[in-house]
Protein backbone atom coordinates (compact mmCIF):
# COMPACT_ATOMS: atom_id res chain seq x y z
CA UNK A 1 0.00 0.00 0.00
CA UNK A 2 0.99 3.92 -0.50
CA UNK A 3 1.91 6.07 1.58
CA UNK A 4 2.03 9.23 0.04
CA UNK A 5 -1.61 9.63 -0.93
CA UNK A 6 -1.24 12.95 1.31
CA UNK A 7 0.80 14.40 -0.98
CA UNK A 8 -0.34 13.23 -4.09
CA UNK A 9 -4.00 13.74 -3.79
CA UNK A 10 -5.14 17.17 -2.43
CA UNK A 11 -8.84 17.46 -0.59
CA UNK A 12 -11.22 20.05 -2.06
CA UNK A 13 -14.23 19.74 -0.59
CA UNK A 14 -16.12 17.16 1.62
CA UNK A 15 -18.45 14.86 -0.52
CA UNK A 16 -20.26 12.95 2.01
CA UNK A 17 -20.39 11.81 5.78
CA UNK A 18 -21.76 9.99 8.41
CA UNK A 19 -21.26 6.49 9.35
CA UNK A 20 -19.20 5.23 7.31
CA UNK A 21 -16.31 7.96 8.00
CA UNK A 22 -15.64 11.54 5.28
CA UNK A 23 -15.86 10.91 1.68
CA UNK A 24 -13.92 14.20 0.48
CA UNK A 25 -13.37 15.48 -3.10
CA UNK A 26 -9.99 15.38 -3.94
CA UNK A 27 -7.42 16.58 -7.16
CA UNK A 28 -4.79 13.80 -7.94
CA UNK A 29 -2.09 16.59 -8.33
CA UNK A 30 -0.19 13.95 -10.78
CA UNK A 31 -3.42 13.74 -13.80
CA UNK A 32 -5.22 16.78 -12.43
CA UNK A 33 -8.36 14.68 -12.67
CA UNK A 34 -10.14 14.52 -9.37
CA UNK A 35 -10.83 11.39 -6.91
CA UNK A 36 -12.89 10.51 -4.05
CA UNK A 37 -11.22 9.37 -1.10
CA UNK A 38 -12.83 7.41 1.35
CA UNK A 39 -10.90 6.95 4.39
CA UNK A 40 -12.05 4.55 7.39
CA UNK A 41 -10.08 4.43 10.87
CA UNK A 42 -9.59 0.73 12.00
CA UNK A 43 -7.67 -0.55 14.93
CA UNK A 44 -4.86 -1.87 14.88
CA UNK A 45 -2.83 -4.26 16.92
CA UNK A 46 1.26 -5.93 17.09
CA UNK A 47 0.08 -8.01 13.76
CA UNK A 48 -1.05 -4.39 11.92
CA UNK A 49 -4.40 -4.69 10.30
CA UNK A 50 -7.17 -6.74 11.09
CA UNK A 51 -7.70 -9.48 8.64
CA UNK A 52 -11.01 -9.09 7.47
CA UNK A 53 -9.65 -5.52 6.82
CA UNK A 54 -6.91 -7.13 4.71
CA UNK A 55 -9.45 -9.53 2.83
CA UNK A 56 -11.92 -6.92 2.00
CA UNK A 57 -9.15 -4.67 0.73
CA UNK A 58 -7.88 -7.58 -1.52
CA UNK A 59 -11.29 -8.67 -2.60
CA UNK A 60 -12.16 -4.76 -4.13
CA UNK A 61 -8.53 -4.79 -5.75
CA UNK A 62 -9.14 -8.03 -7.10
CA UNK A 63 -12.54 -6.92 -8.78
CA UNK A 64 -10.22 -3.89 -10.08
CA UNK A 65 -8.58 -6.63 -12.68
CA UNK A 66 -12.04 -6.83 -14.61
CA UNK A 67 -11.60 -3.38 -15.57
CA UNK A 68 -15.71 -3.32 -15.63
CA UNK A 69 -17.79 -0.68 -17.16
CA UNK A 70 -20.14 0.27 -14.88
CA UNK A 71 -18.30 0.39 -11.33
CA UNK A 72 -16.09 3.02 -10.51
CA UNK A 73 -12.08 2.01 -10.33
CA UNK A 74 -10.43 1.55 -7.48
CA UNK A 75 -7.33 3.46 -8.00
CA UNK A 76 -5.36 3.25 -4.94
CA UNK A 77 -5.46 2.35 -1.43
CA UNK A 78 -2.70 4.29 1.12
CA UNK A 79 -2.34 3.38 4.86
CA UNK A 80 -1.48 5.67 7.27
CA UNK A 81 -0.48 4.69 10.57
CA UNK A 82 -2.39 7.57 13.04
CA UNK A 83 -1.32 5.79 16.31
CA UNK A 84 -0.22 2.46 17.69
CA UNK A 85 -3.55 1.33 17.86
CA UNK A 86 -4.86 3.15 15.18
CA UNK A 87 -4.44 3.09 11.05
CA UNK A 88 -6.38 5.09 8.51
CA UNK A 89 -7.17 3.29 5.37
CA UNK A 90 -7.66 5.31 2.56
CA UNK A 91 -9.47 4.28 -0.77
CA UNK A 92 -8.79 6.24 -3.95
CA UNK A 93 -11.89 5.79 -6.19
CA UNK A 94 -12.16 7.41 -9.90
CA UNK A 95 -14.94 10.61 -9.22
CA UNK A 96 -17.46 10.87 -11.62
CA UNK A 97 -18.60 14.94 -11.83
CA UNK A 98 -22.62 13.70 -12.36
CA UNK A 99 -24.95 11.74 -10.67
CA UNK A 100 -28.35 9.84 -11.62
CA UNK A 101 -29.80 12.93 -9.56
CA UNK A 102 -28.02 15.27 -11.27
CA UNK A 103 -28.80 13.36 -14.96
CA UNK A 104 -32.83 13.13 -14.26
CA UNK A 105 -32.87 16.88 -13.09
CA UNK A 106 -31.23 17.85 -16.32
CA UNK A 107 -33.63 16.11 -18.89
CA UNK A 108 -35.70 17.92 -20.56
CA UNK A 109 -39.38 18.00 -19.95
CA UNK A 110 -41.23 15.28 -20.57
CA UNK A 111 -38.23 13.72 -19.10
CA UNK A 112 -35.77 10.82 -20.69
CA UNK A 113 -36.59 8.94 -23.52
CA UNK A 114 -37.81 5.33 -22.85
CA UNK A 115 -34.54 4.10 -25.10
CA UNK A 116 -31.87 6.05 -23.08
CA UNK A 117 -34.25 4.70 -19.69
CA UNK A 118 -33.70 1.37 -21.29
CA UNK A 119 -29.82 1.50 -21.79
CA UNK A 120 -28.63 3.43 -18.13
CA UNK A 121 -30.82 0.47 -16.76
CA UNK A 122 -29.28 -2.17 -18.54
CA UNK A 123 -25.66 -0.76 -17.56
CA UNK A 124 -26.70 -0.76 -13.66
CA UNK A 125 -28.37 -4.37 -14.12
CA UNK A 126 -24.60 -5.03 -15.46
CA UNK A 127 -22.51 -3.37 -12.82
CA UNK A 128 -24.78 -4.72 -10.65
CA UNK A 129 -24.72 -8.27 -11.58
CA UNK A 130 -20.57 -7.99 -11.52
CA UNK A 131 -20.87 -6.90 -8.12
CA UNK A 132 -23.70 -9.58 -7.17
CA UNK A 133 -21.19 -12.22 -8.55
CA UNK A 134 -18.74 -11.33 -6.59
CA UNK A 135 -20.58 -12.02 -3.12
CA UNK A 136 -20.47 -7.89 -2.55
CA UNK A 137 -24.13 -5.96 -2.16
CA UNK A 138 -24.46 -2.49 -2.56
CA UNK A 139 -26.91 -2.38 0.30
CA UNK A 140 -27.21 1.49 0.07
CA UNK A 141 -28.02 2.02 -3.84
CA UNK A 142 -30.00 5.38 -4.20
CA UNK A 143 -29.63 8.18 -7.55
CA UNK A 144 -26.61 9.85 -5.63
CA UNK A 145 -24.23 6.95 -6.09
CA UNK A 146 -24.80 6.05 -9.46
CA UNK A 147 -22.86 8.36 -11.72
CA UNK A 148 -22.95 8.67 -15.44
CA UNK A 149 -20.57 10.14 -17.21
CA UNK A 150 -21.22 13.15 -19.86
CA UNK A 151 -21.01 9.74 -22.36
CA UNK A 152 -23.83 8.47 -20.66
CA UNK A 153 -21.81 5.37 -19.09
CA UNK A 154 -23.09 4.41 -15.82
CA UNK A 155 -20.86 3.40 -12.61
CA UNK A 156 -22.01 2.23 -9.36
CA UNK A 157 -20.32 4.06 -6.78
CA UNK A 158 -19.72 3.84 -3.15
CA UNK A 159 -20.04 -0.53 -3.21
CA UNK A 160 -18.31 -2.78 -0.88
CA UNK A 161 -17.57 -0.64 2.15
CA UNK A 162 -20.28 -1.40 4.19
CA UNK A 163 -18.36 -4.55 5.76
CA UNK A 164 -15.09 -2.63 6.06
CA UNK A 165 -16.70 0.12 8.32
CA UNK A 166 -19.22 -2.32 10.05
CA UNK A 167 -16.47 -4.40 11.06
CA UNK A 168 -14.52 -2.03 13.26
CA UNK A 169 -16.29 0.96 14.30
CA UNK A 170 -19.56 1.66 16.01
CA UNK A 171 -21.97 3.15 13.00
CA UNK A 172 -22.64 6.70 14.38
CA UNK A 173 -26.66 7.27 13.77
CA UNK A 174 -26.83 9.45 11.03
CA UNK A 175 -29.49 10.06 8.67
CA UNK A 176 -29.59 7.84 5.77
CA UNK A 177 -32.35 7.44 3.06
CA UNK A 178 -35.52 5.11 3.58
CA UNK A 179 -36.73 5.53 -0.12
CA UNK A 180 -34.80 2.70 -1.59
CA UNK A 181 -34.60 0.64 1.20
CA UNK A 182 -36.04 -2.85 0.29
CA UNK A 183 -38.64 -4.40 2.96
CA UNK A 184 -36.50 -7.12 4.15
CA UNK A 185 -34.19 -4.21 5.29
CA UNK A 186 -37.24 -2.10 6.93
CA UNK A 187 -38.51 -5.61 8.79
CA UNK A 188 -35.04 -6.07 9.51
CA UNK A 189 -34.81 -9.68 8.80
CA UNK A 190 -32.47 -10.06 5.98
CA UNK A 191 -29.73 -7.85 3.79
CA UNK A 192 -28.20 -10.24 0.46
CA UNK A 193 -28.27 -9.38 -2.86
CA UNK A 194 -32.42 -8.83 -3.58
CA UNK A 195 -31.99 -5.50 -1.35
CA UNK A 196 -30.02 -4.14 -4.38
CA UNK A 197 -32.59 -4.89 -6.36
CA UNK A 198 -35.51 -3.83 -4.80
CA UNK A 199 -33.35 -0.30 -4.83
CA UNK A 200 -32.92 -0.47 -8.56
CA UNK A 201 -36.41 -1.45 -8.99
CA UNK A 202 -37.24 2.34 -7.05
CA UNK A 203 -34.72 3.60 -9.39
CA UNK A 204 -36.59 2.31 -12.42
CA UNK A 205 -39.81 3.97 -11.91
CA UNK A 206 -37.85 7.24 -10.86
CA UNK A 207 -36.67 7.72 -14.28
CA UNK A 208 -39.89 7.52 -15.11
CA UNK A 209 -41.63 9.70 -12.91
CA UNK A 210 -38.36 11.73 -12.11
CA UNK A 211 -38.87 12.04 -8.03
CA UNK A 212 -39.00 9.27 -6.11
CA UNK A 213 -41.56 6.25 -5.83
CA UNK A 214 -41.80 5.69 -2.36
CA UNK A 215 -41.09 8.84 -0.30
CA UNK A 216 -41.46 7.41 3.57
CA UNK A 217 -41.14 9.83 6.71
CA UNK A 218 -40.11 6.43 8.83
CA UNK A 219 -39.50 2.67 8.81
CA UNK A 220 -43.46 2.27 9.14
CA UNK A 221 -44.56 5.01 6.74
CA UNK A 222 -42.16 3.59 4.48
CA UNK A 223 -43.43 -0.06 4.74
CA UNK A 224 -46.80 1.74 4.18
CA UNK A 225 -46.24 4.03 0.97
CA UNK A 226 -45.00 0.51 -0.62
CA UNK A 227 -47.70 -1.70 0.45
CA UNK A 228 -49.90 1.04 -1.17
CA UNK A 229 -47.98 0.03 -4.57
CA UNK A 230 -47.47 -3.44 -4.35
CA UNK A 231 -50.82 -4.52 -1.65
CA UNK A 232 -50.48 -5.84 1.28
CA UNK A 233 -48.66 -9.31 1.62
CA UNK A 234 -50.30 -12.46 2.34
CA UNK A 235 -49.54 -13.45 5.94
CA UNK A 236 -47.36 -16.13 5.48
CA UNK A 237 -45.16 -14.25 2.92
CA UNK A 238 -44.11 -12.38 6.03
CA UNK A 239 -40.92 -13.24 7.63
CA UNK A 240 -40.99 -14.75 11.14
CA UNK A 241 -38.74 -13.01 13.57
CA UNK A 242 -39.86 -9.28 12.90
CA UNK A 243 -41.15 -7.27 15.52
CA UNK A 244 -43.48 -5.54 13.52
CA UNK A 245 -46.76 -7.49 12.72
CA UNK A 246 -48.10 -7.44 9.00
CA UNK A 247 -51.68 -6.70 10.90
CA UNK A 248 -49.59 -3.25 11.66
CA UNK A 249 -50.63 -2.70 7.95
CA UNK A 250 -54.08 -2.85 5.80
CA UNK A 251 -56.65 -3.28 4.49
CA UNK A 252 -55.27 -1.63 1.82
CA UNK A 253 -56.50 -1.58 -1.74
CA UNK A 254 -53.56 -1.18 -4.03
CA UNK A 255 -53.35 0.43 -7.64
CA UNK A 256 -52.35 -0.70 -10.73
CA UNK A 257 -48.33 0.19 -10.70
CA UNK A 258 -49.02 1.85 -14.08
CA UNK A 259 -51.10 4.67 -11.78
CA UNK A 260 -47.79 5.26 -10.30
CA UNK A 261 -45.60 5.45 -13.06
CA UNK A 262 -48.17 6.05 -16.69
CA UNK A 263 -45.11 6.43 -18.93
CA UNK A 264 -43.71 2.44 -18.17
CA UNK A 265 -44.02 -0.04 -21.24
CA UNK A 266 -46.19 -3.25 -20.75
CA UNK A 267 -42.74 -5.01 -20.19
CA UNK A 268 -41.28 -2.55 -18.33
CA UNK A 269 -44.02 -2.76 -16.03
CA UNK A 270 -43.14 -6.12 -15.71
CA UNK A 271 -40.12 -5.86 -15.06
CA UNK A 272 -40.77 -3.50 -12.46
CA UNK A 273 -42.88 -5.39 -10.49
CA UNK A 274 -40.50 -8.39 -10.42
CA UNK A 275 -37.92 -6.41 -9.17
CA UNK A 276 -40.51 -4.43 -6.46
CA UNK A 277 -41.49 -8.41 -5.32
CA UNK A 278 -42.01 -8.35 -1.35
CA UNK A 279 -40.45 -11.87 -1.11
CA UNK A 280 -36.56 -11.41 -1.39
CA UNK A 281 -36.14 -15.28 -2.69
CA UNK A 282 -38.78 -14.31 -5.42
CA UNK A 283 -37.81 -11.19 -6.75
CA UNK A 284 -35.84 -11.22 -10.07
CA UNK A 285 -31.83 -11.59 -9.93
CA UNK A 286 -29.80 -8.64 -11.79
CA UNK A 287 -28.69 -11.53 -14.01
CA UNK A 288 -32.06 -12.44 -14.93
CA UNK A 289 -33.24 -9.32 -14.96
CA UNK A 290 -31.13 -8.59 -18.23
CA UNK A 291 -32.99 -11.44 -19.76
CA UNK A 292 -36.48 -10.10 -19.27
CA UNK A 293 -38.23 -9.11 -22.44
CA UNK A 294 -38.02 -5.68 -21.85
CA UNK A 295 -34.55 -5.20 -22.58
CA UNK A 296 -35.61 -6.78 -26.53
CA UNK A 297 -37.65 -3.87 -26.87
CA UNK A 298 -36.41 -1.35 -29.00
CA UNK B 1 -19.65 22.67 9.53
CA UNK B 2 -19.16 26.41 8.84
CA UNK B 3 -21.58 27.83 6.55
CA UNK B 4 -18.45 28.08 3.87
CA UNK B 5 -17.61 24.92 3.57
CA UNK B 6 -21.37 23.57 3.44
CA UNK B 7 -22.01 26.23 0.36
CA UNK B 8 -19.40 24.43 -1.30
CA UNK B 9 -20.19 20.63 -0.20
CA UNK B 10 -23.54 21.54 -1.61
CA UNK B 11 -22.12 22.42 -4.48
CA UNK B 12 -19.71 19.55 -4.74
CA UNK B 13 -23.36 16.96 -4.62
CA UNK B 14 -24.90 18.93 -6.83
CA UNK B 15 -27.70 19.87 -4.42
CA UNK B 16 -29.20 22.65 -6.23
CA UNK B 17 -31.78 23.42 -3.69
CA UNK B 18 -29.33 24.04 -0.59
CA UNK B 19 -26.97 26.04 -2.80
CA UNK B 20 -29.42 27.88 -3.57
CA UNK B 21 -30.76 28.25 0.33
CA UNK B 22 -27.36 28.95 1.84
CA UNK B 23 -27.06 31.69 -1.51
CA UNK B 24 -30.37 33.60 0.16
CA UNK B 25 -28.69 32.94 3.30
CA UNK B 26 -26.31 34.96 2.31
CA UNK B 27 -23.66 32.94 2.06
CA UNK B 28 -20.68 34.80 -0.16
CA UNK B 29 -20.30 32.79 -3.05
CA UNK B 30 -16.28 33.96 -3.94
CA UNK B 31 -15.56 32.68 -0.08
CA UNK B 32 -13.44 29.55 -0.03
CA UNK B 33 -14.26 26.63 1.92
CA UNK B 34 -11.28 25.04 4.92
CA UNK B 35 -9.37 23.62 1.49
CA UNK B 36 -8.85 26.62 0.08
CA UNK B 37 -11.60 26.55 -2.57
CA UNK B 38 -14.60 27.98 -3.69
CA UNK B 39 -18.01 27.01 -4.67
CA UNK B 40 -17.39 27.17 -8.37
CA UNK B 41 -14.23 25.47 -8.01
CA UNK B 42 -15.54 22.35 -6.42
CA UNK B 43 -18.77 22.14 -7.69
CA UNK B 44 -20.41 18.82 -9.30
CA UNK B 45 -19.21 19.89 -12.87
CA UNK B 46 -22.05 17.76 -14.42
CA UNK B 47 -24.74 19.87 -12.78
CA UNK B 48 -25.51 22.81 -14.83
CA UNK B 49 -28.19 23.68 -12.83
CA UNK B 50 -25.62 24.32 -9.78
CA UNK B 51 -23.14 26.02 -12.06
CA UNK B 52 -25.99 28.67 -13.42
CA UNK B 53 -26.91 29.69 -9.69
CA UNK B 54 -23.46 30.02 -8.69
CA UNK B 55 -22.30 32.27 -11.61
CA UNK B 56 -25.71 34.22 -11.57
CA UNK B 57 -24.73 35.16 -7.58
CA UNK B 58 -21.21 36.08 -8.74
CA UNK B 59 -19.15 33.48 -8.58
CA UNK B 60 -15.51 34.33 -10.47
CA UNK B 61 -14.99 31.52 -13.24
CA UNK B 62 -11.03 32.42 -13.74
CA UNK B 63 -10.03 31.28 -10.32
CA UNK B 64 -7.29 28.41 -10.66
CA UNK B 65 -6.89 25.49 -8.72
CA UNK B 66 -3.20 26.12 -6.60
CA UNK B 67 -1.84 22.67 -7.09
CA UNK B 68 -2.69 22.25 -10.78
CA UNK B 69 -3.78 25.48 -12.73
CA UNK B 70 -6.94 23.92 -13.43
CA UNK B 71 -10.07 26.77 -13.45
CA UNK B 72 -13.81 25.35 -13.58
CA UNK B 73 -13.42 25.39 -17.57
CA UNK B 74 -10.50 22.94 -17.19
CA UNK B 75 -12.53 20.85 -15.45
CA UNK B 76 -15.83 20.51 -17.41
CA UNK B 77 -14.14 20.14 -20.47
CA UNK B 78 -11.68 17.27 -18.88
CA UNK B 79 -15.20 15.75 -18.12
CA UNK B 80 -17.37 16.77 -21.47
CA UNK B 81 -20.10 18.61 -19.74
CA UNK B 82 -20.84 20.42 -22.56
CA UNK B 83 -23.80 22.32 -21.01
CA UNK B 84 -21.70 23.56 -18.29
CA UNK B 85 -18.58 24.36 -20.64
CA UNK B 86 -21.44 26.69 -22.43
CA UNK B 87 -22.73 28.23 -18.93
CA UNK B 88 -19.17 28.63 -17.79
CA UNK B 89 -18.25 30.81 -20.85
CA UNK B 90 -21.79 32.95 -21.29
CA UNK B 91 -20.45 34.17 -17.65
CA UNK B 92 -16.74 35.09 -19.17
CA UNK B 93 -14.72 32.08 -18.23
CA UNK B 94 -11.67 32.74 -19.82
CA UNK B 95 -11.02 29.86 -22.66
CA UNK B 96 -7.28 30.76 -23.12
CA UNK B 97 -6.66 30.07 -19.84
CA UNK B 98 -3.51 27.45 -19.05
CA UNK B 99 -2.77 24.91 -15.92
CA UNK B 100 0.54 24.67 -15.21
CA UNK B 101 1.61 22.13 -17.56
CA UNK B 102 0.47 25.23 -20.39
CA UNK B 103 -2.58 23.31 -21.35
CA UNK B 104 -6.04 24.77 -22.56
CA UNK B 105 -9.17 23.62 -21.91
CA UNK B 106 -9.83 22.61 -25.49
CA UNK B 107 -6.69 20.46 -24.85
CA UNK B 108 -8.07 18.45 -21.92
CA UNK B 109 -11.15 17.83 -24.10
CA UNK B 110 -8.92 16.30 -27.00
CA UNK B 111 -7.08 14.51 -24.75
CA UNK B 112 -10.23 12.68 -23.14
CA UNK B 113 -12.44 12.60 -26.91
CA UNK B 114 -14.28 14.97 -25.71
CA UNK B 115 -15.20 16.02 -29.72
CA UNK B 116 -18.54 18.25 -29.07
CA UNK B 117 -16.50 20.00 -26.34
CA UNK B 118 -13.82 20.61 -28.53
CA UNK B 119 -15.88 21.70 -31.46
CA UNK B 120 -17.64 23.78 -29.55
CA UNK B 121 -14.34 25.39 -28.10
CA UNK B 122 -13.02 25.80 -31.74
CA UNK B 123 -15.79 27.00 -32.85
CA UNK B 124 -15.19 30.73 -30.67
Amino acid sequence: MAQEAATQYERVAEIGGGAYGTVYKARDRLSGQFVALKSVRVQTDQDGLPLSTVREVALLKRLEQFDHPNVVKLMDVCATLRTDQETKVTLVFEHVDQDLKTYLEKAPSPGLPASQIQDLMRQLLCGLAFLHSNCIVHRDLKPENILVTSRGQVKLADFGLARIYSCHMALTPVVVTLWYRAPEVLLQSSYATPVDIWSTGCIFAEMFRRKPLFRGESEVDQLGKIFEVIGLPAEEDWPADVTLSQRNFGPLSHRPITDFVPEISHQGADLLLEMLTFDPLRRISALNALDHLYFQEG
Amino acid sequence: MIREDELASAAATGNVDHVGILLQAGVDVNAVNRFGRTPLQVMMMGSTRVAQLLLKHGANPNLSDESTGDTPLHDAARGGFLDTVKMLIEFNADIRAQDYRSRRPVDLARENGHLEVVTFLESL
